[in-house]
């Protein structure tokens, strides 16, 4: 590129900047906030921060044991609609469960789902969360996150549910992938397959799999001793 | 021209007819299901009725086997070489590798753009290209997003005959490269292809063999344990995966199209 072509094409780019960001402030602009309900990103960021604060105490971080795991469970089921999640997850096969089936079930995923995301709070480096923006559409909403780690930064959205006055969160979607969705496909090839049996079979084999996983990892001396 | 003086380009060149021949051919007899946008607050998008598999998979024993080889290949030697060399290299550094062979590719997005008729993507994409390669340094550092607020456009020729209303095909697991479309791949194909000039710092298969693989660890290196995660927490990683790389790829288009629209 020589010094001439570089001076046409410049103003250019100057113009290309100014619409790129006038772009950028209409889609800001143009979010919808209703005031008759509740905010959903009001009521999500206590709940991140409460999170966040349990995870950068460096006892709680240390304790093989995770004694105090329970509190983050405890937080998690008043902002996490389980049971929600639940019947997503099975999409059709839901309606075809009996009561007691279906709490037994929710009860299995939220066990998964604990397991899972427990595992990771050693990780946990000081990542911060931020909030990006929200969407309301009837008693739906979703809020939009950026989790900031040293290197990249990932998005993450809330989808939630308002049930009374607090918006309960029923999927979370990780760079555009939707943790219901990703579950519902798997557990569709597997009730095809195994039926609901199987499928009850899998998730008490994958629970027991993490358990063993997690009483390895407590075995071990702790990384930071 | 440095394309012709090359014989090997010639049969790759054929190579890439055939596949789009092949693409092109394909396209009117499967329609993939690639539908409206992606809304997380419909109900739709929970549909409930999914009988059939989302995904046309014809191929599924063989991506499967190439799938376990990618998996292995991973574990046994990608992972090993990329730790040390996250453990040899800085983040920052790393990160300067990725930026500069991400610049190398505006040119393809930008001609991608112009072939979508996404025009103001492809200003984005040349502003981009024309700040990273002087600002910031032959394209190591990325003072476009950082300081000017121009985020990456993402533009490929599978995208673009994807528009062109060229179905997927059907989904490949190709080895070392991982998920994919048949129509995806050929246009990778061809997107490299368009690159060649780019590579002729060297005629030699292995010197260009060797650029490729520092590209691939490095990026590697900057992933380290996200498919980790996704294989411990999936029943059935491969179609963990495969989910993961339709609704990825779907967020990655929409949002360009949302950018463009409004």
């Amino acid at each position: 590129m020589n010094g001439e072509s570089m001076k046409r094409i410049h103003p250019l780019i100057l113009a290309l900047l100014l619409t790129g960001s006038l772009l950028l402030v209409a889609s800001a602009a143009g979010g919808t906030t209703t005031s008759a309900v509740p905010d959903p990103t009001a009521q999500m960021q206590p709940f991140v921060a409460r999170i966040t604060n349990l995870l950068q105490n460096e006892d709680f971080r240390n304790d093989p044991r995770c004694e105090r795991c329970q509190q983050i469970i405890d937080i998690a089921k008043e902002h996490f609609d389980f049971r929600e999640m639940s019947k997503r997850v099975l999409g059709r096969q839901w309606r075809k469960l009996s009561p007691e089936e279906k709490d037994r079930f929710v009860t299995l995923f939220t066990r998964l789902l604990q397991y899972a995301y427990i595992g990771k709070i050693k990780d946990y480096a000081g990542q911060q969360v931020e909030f990006t923006g929200q969407r309301i559409k009837g008693k739906r909403a979703e809020v939009k996150t950026l989790l900031v780690d040293r290197d990249k930064t990932i998005p993450v959205s809330y989808i939630m549910l308002l049930k009374g006055d607090q918006w309960m969160t029923y999927d979370v979607v990780v760079e555009g992938v939707s943790l219901v969705r990703n579950y519902m496909e798997q557990f569709r090839e597997i009730l095809r397959k195994e039926k609901y049996a199987g499928l009850v079979k899998r998730l008490e084999e994958k629970i027991h799999q993490l358990e063993q996983e997690k009483m390895q990892e407590m075995a071990k001396p702790s990384r930071a001793g | 021209m440095q394309i012709m003086a090359r014989t090997s380009a010639v049969p790759a060149f054929l190579a890439c007819l055939v596949l789009l021949a092949l693409v092109l051919f394909n396209a009117g007899l499967v329609h993939a299901a690639e539908g409206g946008d992606v809304d997380f607050l419909s109900d739709d998008f929970y549909e409930e009725e999914p009988e059939t598999i989302s995904v046309y998979d014809p191929l599924e024993p063989m991506n499967r086997a190439i799938f376990t080889f990618n998996d292995r290949a991973y574990f046994w030697v990608l992972k090993p070489v990329a730790k040390g060399y996250a453990y040899v290299l800085p983040w920052e550094i790393r990160g300067c590798v990725n930026n500069f062979f991400n610049n190398l590719q505006e040119p393809v997005r930008f001609v991608n753009c112009l072939l979508q008729a996404r025009f103001s993507d492809a200003g984005r994409v040349l502003a981009r290209f024309l700040i990273n390669s002087t600002g910031g340094v032959f394209g190591l550092a990325d003072p476009a997003t950082r300081d000017l607020d121009i985020p990456p456009v993402e533009a490929s020729l599978g995208e673009t005959l994807g528009r062109w209303g060229v179905g997927d095909g059907f989904y490949l697991v190709m080895p070392l490269f991982g998920s994919t479309t048949l129509r995806d791949f050929s246009g990778t194909v061809v997107d490299a292809l368009a690159m060649t000039p780019y590579y002729s710092w060297s005629d030699d298969f292995v010197v260009n063999a060797g650029i490729y693989a520092e590209k691939e660890v490095n990026k590697i290196s900057l992933h380290l344990g996200e498919y980790e995660d996704l294989k411990e927490l999936s029943f059935d990683p491969y179609v963990s995966l495969r989910n993961a790389y339709f609704q990825y790829r779907r967020r990655m288009r929409d949002e360009d199209v949302f950018f463009e629209g409004e």
